[in-house]
């Protein structure tokens, strides 16, 4: 079976730092774009910038919980921020910009959304204006958050790919995978699911977003087969990693939890919106939270199926 | 916390305190030669190689059991562990596997604190104040030679008794194997018995593939 020093934690962490990075850079996306200024109301950037610190902070979390001394003694975490040659140095810090940035973005969103906070902080902060260029501020966040955002979801792969103990994840492909899954899983939780319970009529709304969305979710598919292949191929441990996940005792996680709801439902679902125009309230919400379940357990396929070298 | 004190590794401030205390008080005799304290732990300083030769190892446990005690792990723990194989003819024989002290050590690269460091010896050490516990090292060892202190929340592995080394011993391991499979010397000296065994090629570094050049290590494998 595949390597035990990293479990449940790290997986759940990969998830929700990709997913978190995914929800500001769809947020940014639509702010950059100009598309949020020709509704009243935009959910998606309201959802994506608000969301996107918690997640990350989350994970964040859950990463310090799963340290040994670092949990009992966190002031040794400051050591983590001194070694360069450490993708998990990289991390730290990337997380560590991000998490402000993010925060920030969500908060200038939520103040903009709802006047009343902004009115309710003067009472205390006297020196704040009356209003805020919300607008400009937001571009700046958007621009500096969507940088850190692309850095955040692919060092999580790059985190697994320089391991070469573990064949399976020493590939160049796996930081492109969770760059694309962090994309897809963020458009799911924002606009999919978010956004469609938020207003019901936002399937209408975007033309352009299906059709990225889409193009995600087919290079998804593609990214995920050339890893299993390239794993397959190369023989010994990693083509036993690789039969783990499709075939073997991961095989049902991969199909029922993965390929179907995360790549197969949702392209269905968004093939009909780009033709149609819309798609249904319903079809909206499943495939977003198919989308999300998705990206939860093909980071814990990843993380649980990688075998290391054999002695 | 006791535990921790009594399993002190500051090998530097253990020398540091001899050197302050004794330095040139204390004649010892070392290799018929006699000298200060203060020259033999000169002399001890260098490099070092362990050759662990295939074709005498038993499999008896003894090296596994008195890095066990020595270091006072927990549980079964041990820094070695040895794994059952089979020659081309189907005959068994053991490997004996710690860490290797690569000079390309993955643990050291991934370690986001730098608690994994190369000592002057060419030992891989890990720093216990600095250590978080991510098992980042644990993950990238191909050798699976780190072990993890559930208790004290670190990444540790086989340090090489490096203690006992600099005040001109051999490891624990070294001592404790009883067919004399274990051989201990200097790899700085071009004449030592390792060092002769290393150049003509006998003794091979194990899973040279992995790329990671083990430093201290070496194996004379089976028929060879």
């Amino acid at each position: 079976m595949g390597q035990t020093h990293w479990g449940w934690l790290v997986a759940i962490y990969l998830f929700l730092g990709g997913m978190g990075a995914g929800s500001l850079l769809t947020a940014a996306v639509v702010e950059l774009t100009g598309e949020r200024y020709k509704h009243a109301f935009c959910p998606t950037t309201l959802i994506g910038a608000g969301v996107s610190g918690p997640l990350v902070i989350i994970g964040s979390l859950l990463l310090i919980f799963d340290l040994g001394a670092g949990k009992m003694e966190p002031w040794r975490i400051i050591y983590m921020f001194t070694h360069f040659t450490s993708v998990m140095t990289w991390g730290i810090w990337l997380l560590s910009l991000f998490i402000p940035v993010s925060l920030l973005y969500g908060l200038m969103e939520i103040m903009d959304n709802y006047p009343g906070i902004l009115a309710w902080l003067r009472r205390f902060l006297k020196f704040l204006p009356a209003t805020l260029p919300y607008r400009s501020i937001r571009r700046v966040l958007a621009g500096v958050g969507a940088v850190l955002a692309v850095g955040v979801a692919i060092y999580t792969g790059i985190l697994l790919s320089v391991v070469r103990a573990v064949p399976l994840w020493h590939t160049p492909l796996l930081p492109l995978l969770f760059l694309v899954s962090a994309g897809s899983t963020g458009m799911g939780l924002t606009i999919d699911l978010g956004a469609t319970i938020a207003v019901p009529d936002v399937a209408r709304r975007f033309h352009a977003l299906p059709i990225i969305h889409i193009v995600l979710i087919g290079l998804e598919a593609v990214l995920i087969g050339l890893v299993l292949a390239v794993a397959w191929l190369q023989g010994g441990v990693a083509a036993e990693s690789a039969r783990l996940i499709f075939m073997g005792p991961h095989a049902v996680i991969f199909w029922a939890f993965v390929v179907f709801p995360g790549l197969f439902y949702p392209f269905v679902v968004h093939a009909y919106a780009i033709g149609a125009g819309r798609h249904g309230f319903i079809s909206g919400i499943l495939s977003g939270a198919g989308i999300v379940i998705a990206g939860l357990f093909l980071r814990y396929l990843i993380v649980f199926s990688g075998i290391p070298v054999a002695l | 916390m006791n535990g921790t004190n009594k399993k002190s590794r500051s090998v530097l401030s253990r020398k540091q305190f001899l050197k302050a205390g004794l330095a040139g008080t204390i004649l010892i005799a070392a290799g018929g030669k006699l000298m200060t304290l203060d020259q033999a732990l000169a002399e001890a300083r260098g490099k070092y190689a362990l050759i662990i030769d295939l074709n005498k190892c038993t499999g008896c446990r003894a090296c596994e059991l008195a890095c066990h005690q020595r270091n006072e792990l927990p549980g079964d723990m041990s820094y070695i562990r040895i794994y059952p194989k089979q020659k081309p003819d189907g005959s068994p024989y053991f490997l004996p596997v710690q860490c290797q002290h690569c000079v390309k050590a993955p643990c050291e690269s991934v370690c986001p604190t730098g608690a994994t460091y190369h000592h002057e010896s060419g030992a891989v050490l890990v720093n216990d104040k600095t250590c978080v516990g991510c098992r980042y090292c644990m993950v990238a060892c191909p050798y699976d030679a780190r072990r993890y202190d559930e208790e004290k929340g670190i990444a540790e592995k086989c340090w090489l008794c490096l203690d006992w080394v600099l005040g001109g011993g051999v490891p624990a391991c070294v001592q404790a194997c009883a067919p004399g499979a274990r051989l201990f010397g200097r790899l700085d000296d071009p004449d030592s018995e390792v060092s002769q065994l290393i150049a003509s090629g006998r003794a091979k570094p194990l899973h040279p593939e992995f790329g990671t050049e083990p430093g201290i290590l070496f194996y004379i494998f089976p028929g060879e």
